[in-house]
């Protein structure tokens, strides 16, 4: 008698609920791309003159494109299921580096980029010899390594290094050698591609998503998890490193902690990115997906002459809203 | 305490069958019964920690309310599983007290005064190391004490018990008997699960046999003896169905795969056999007698203490799981979900994630042809009968039986010369079961060495060509060919320790 009436209620139940769990799926995959384009379409309507003219497009493009590349590098972090939390602290040291490279060593500019690559690189290599070998959690591992980073920054040198750096280097970021692109944006598509790429059509990007998927069938698969890991943090220490040199590039100086604030604009890129196509899955055109959000938002808020304090308050609800729509995502592609 | 038609099923499977159970104070009774035959099941419903579907359980009268383990706390009903759930690091004294009402002064806990019912209690089981130690200190017959003590301080009148001589010394289950005896005097039911037999047959007033989830016999002591216990455990169709013309491998040449005395800690202690090319090897025995863990030595996810492995006559000595993959040994693990499946990939990418070397699509390149992957994908789902909506249909979506046999494809490929295979047909349908074996004996027949493990010995008895039995990390007994019979693994597997070492072993 009970099991039949309780069997009679979830029944019915169902059916309301399934429709309501298909909107919400449907919301959860495509909402970001619709909300993206919601927002294009709003600010081209409010500010006509403004807002949808080439140049501003180029203009949201290149103010992505930094935070676009270090996290596409986090991207990595996430799909083979850790954290950096270290890449805006990377950023700003080797943004730091570069510069003093060149003007207290005198390198010439690719010797000292090629250095700072490397030496980001490193950075993620650590990073991701303390996760794997060492097993500290990924949260306090980079972090730890972060504030460290900015403690040797500060050391090395309290004040913004402006003197002595050539001209030519800022010429990376405010040159335009692409039919009149700017060369970050340039730069931004190169690394997404490439990154796209090898996440998704070769072996390591299949055994990254399989590590990330589930760590100890990937483990009895024959995959050497580390060594995946490991490759995965080297790679954010490159793109954030990336960032750093660009930043300094725009900046025209090297300044401490000038790409600290990268690293939230990353993380919610790449959560909102999550929510993209597939259901709470990382992956890179999602990141994509999740910049431009918050470059055309920042540029909107901004048109309209909002107060710069809105910036965060946009930044911070957004991050909490995309979470909160991935972590929905996920529930119900686990529940299905 | 009265259980009244308890029943429950898990996604359509039947896991307790009109259960009728009387359990009266003072008495020590033994609950036996196969791995799944519901033993836990049962005893989770009484706990409060599962929902039975319907029947009753009422204590003195009252009956107690479903699903809430507090209630079933309230009542006296106390519980003590294999796992004891004692935080380590908290001295016996506070874990003995732990969740129990605590005297308290100025909203702090008076120790001194609470501690008087727990060292009384402590005392009433003979206790003698100072209850200030911390229970990370203790061995494991004394956290047994400790468990004890914390189910009379909330003045228990019914004491469960998982498996509670599992890792003791005889003379210390010796001790726990004495106490168990000396709580039934003192009106304390017991509630004894037990796969050691005899301690059943010796300890218990009466036994009660649960067989598929429905009680299939109840004895006082006396009435029963081992043989009847285990013609009772494994039901009296034995031998009946599908029995098969089994194979008796000729054994010369080298073997493909072999144990020489490997061991690890408490669980596998000395273990040696020898596969085959050609023959179906399992590995029987109950759930904790080692078998598990023989597997995970041989693929290197645990390092062994004594023995080595040897593959093809040589030795294999391999560091990690990766190794093993490289070096041609894999495992299809016993949990589908939690070690072999990528669930929100596509069945392909779970198929081909052991070969992507293979599938590149320039050799020496990173790239992966996705139409290679899709061919070797769709050519082995049609080969092993993988129903699914396609090759990249998601596998979470799959039926159990399906998704088993994608686990199974991942392997055949040519680098795989050992297969270990870890209960090959849990939660699989009847119909799937049988193509799985097929597709085992087809991966034997093809010269991959192949080892199953399965506490279903049903399952052994069909499929195996060979069986070694292990009980408690040794082997007590090898059969092959006609001489594999559900009854006679059931016997091996029950052998208590001090019958090991007898010639038992019966050679082909």
């Amino acid at each position: 008698m009970t099991t039949a009436a309780e069997g009679q209620k979830t029944t019915m139940a169902r059916r309301p609920g399934s429709g309501k769990r298909a909107a919400l799926i449907f919301v959860s995959r495509y909402g970001t791309i619709i909300g993206l384009l919601a927002m294009i379409v709003f600010f081209s309507i409010a500010a006509p003159t403004t807002f949808p003219t080439m140049a501003n497009f180029l203009n949201i493009l290149s103010q992505a494109s930094l935070t676009a590349i270090i996290a596409a590098g986090l991207t990595y972090t996430l799909v083979v299921g850790e954290f950096d939390l270290s890449v805006g602290f990377v950023a700003s040291f080797i943004g730091l580096i570069v510069c003093g490279l060149m003007a207290n060593q005198g390198f010439p500019i690719p010797i000292a980029i090629i250095a700072s690559l490397a030496l980001g690189t490193f950075i993620g290599c650590i990073n991701g010899l303390l996760v794997t070998k060492v097993g500290i959690n990924a949260v306090i591992a980079t972090l730890g390594v972060g504030t460290i980073l900015s403690g040797i920054g500060f050391s090395y040198s309290a004040f913004p290094i402006a003197v002595g750096i050539p001209r030519d280097f800022t010429l990376i970021s405010l040159g335009r050698i692409v039919f009149g692109v700017p060369n970050p944006v340039v730069i931004m598509f190169a690394v997404l591609a490439i990154l796209w790429v090898v996440l998704n059509k070769t072996d390591l990007g299949q055994k990254m998503q399989a590590v990330g998927s589930n760590i100890e069938a990937a483990r009895l698969s024959g995959i050497r998890v580390d060594r995946i890991k490991l490759f995965a943090f080297m790679t954010a220490g490159f793109c954030a490193a990336l960032t750093g040199i660009l930043l300094s590039s725009l900046l025209g100086s090297g300044t401490l902690g000038a790409g600290d604030g990268y690293l939230l604009n990353a993380f919610a890129a790449v959560f909102l990115g999550s929510a993209t196509l597939r259901e709470g899955q990382f992956h890179i055109f999602g990141t994509l997906v999740g910049v431009m959000i918050l470059a055309v938002g920042f540029n909107g808020l901004s048109i309209f002459g909002a107060p710069t304090h809105f910036q965060p308050i946009f930044k911070g609800g957004i991050l909490v809203f995309a979470v909160g729509l991935s972590a929905l995502a996920r529930r119900y592609a686990a529940s299905s | 305490m009265q259980i009244r038609g308890v029943e429950k099923q898990f996604a359509g499977e039947v896991a307790l069958r009109d259960i009728n159970l009387d359990i009266r104070r003072g008495e020590v009774h033994g609950l036996v019964g196969a791995n799944g035959a519901g033993k836990s099941t049962l005893i989770r419903c009484i706990a409060g920690v599962t929902v039975p579907d319907r029947g009753t359980i009422t204590i003195d009268g009252t009956e107690l309310r479903h699903g809430s383990p507090r209630a079933s706390e309230a009542a006296g009903l106390a519980f003590i599983h294999q796992e004891l759930n004692l935080v380590p690091h908290f001295s016996a004294l506070e874990n003995i007290l732990l969740g129990a009402p605590k005297a308290t002064r100025l909203l702090l806990i008076d120790w001194k005064t609470s501690g008087i019912a727990a060292r009384a209690a402590a005392e009433r089981v003979g206790i003698r190391f100072p209850l200030e130690t911390r229970v990370s200190e203790l061995s494991v017959a004394e956290r047994w004490l400790v468990m004890i003590s914390k189910a009379l301080v909330r003045r228990a009148n019914l004491i469960a018990m998982d498996e509670p001589t599992a890792s003791l010394s005889a003379a210390e289950s010796e001790q726990l008997f004495r106490i168990i005896r000396d709580l039934a005097g003192d009106g304390v039911a017991i509630l004894y699960v037990s796969h050691r037999l005899d301690e059943v047959l010796d300890l218990c007033d009466r036994i009660t046999v649960l067989r598929d989830g429905a009680i299939v016999d109840r004895e006082v002591r006396g009435k029963l003896d081992k043989k009847g216990l285990v013609r009772a455990i494994i039901g009296h169709d034995v031998g009946h169905g599908e029995q098969r013309e089994r194979r008796v491998v000729p054994r010369d040449g080298t073997p493909v795969f072999a144990a020489r005395g490997v061991a690890r800690g408490e669980a596998v202690k000395g273990v040696s056999f020898e596969v085959y090319p050609g023959e179906v090897f399992a590995l029987g025995g109950l759930v904790g007698s080692g078998r598990t863990e023989v597997a995970r030595l041989a693929i290197g996810a645990d390092k062994l203490e004594a023995g080595h492995f040897e593959m093809n006559g040589a030795r294999l000595d391999v560091a990690d799981e990766a190794e093993a993959v490289s070096k041609g040994l894999a495992l299809v693990p016993e949990e589908r979900r939690a070690q072999g499946m990528l669930l929100d990939q596509s069945v392909a990418f779970n198929i081909n994630l052991a070969s992507l070397l293979q599938l590149r699509s320039v050799p020496g390149l990173p790239f992966v042809s996705a139409g290679k992957a899709r061919g070797r994908a769709e050519h082995l789902m049609k080969q092993l009968a993988v129903k699914a909506p396609g090759a990249g249909a998601k596998i979470s979506g799959l039926s159990g039986g399906n998704q088993q046999k994608t686990m199974i494809a991942r392997w055949l490929r040519p680098g795989t010369k050992v297969l270990i295979l870890d209960e090959p047909s849990r939660g699989v349908d009847v119909g799937a079961r049988e193509e799985i074996h097929g597709a085992i004996r087809d991966l034997a027949r093809n010269g991959v060495g192949i080892i199953v493990i399965s506490s279903d010995v049903e399952e052994l008895a069909i499929l195996a060509d060979r069986v070694v039995v292990l009980r408690e990390g040794h082997v007590t007994g090898e059969l092959v060919g006609d001489e594999i019979s559900e009854a006679r693994i059931i016997e091996l597997s029950y052998m208590h320790g001090s019958e090991i070492g007898e010639p038992m072993e019966a050679k082909g």
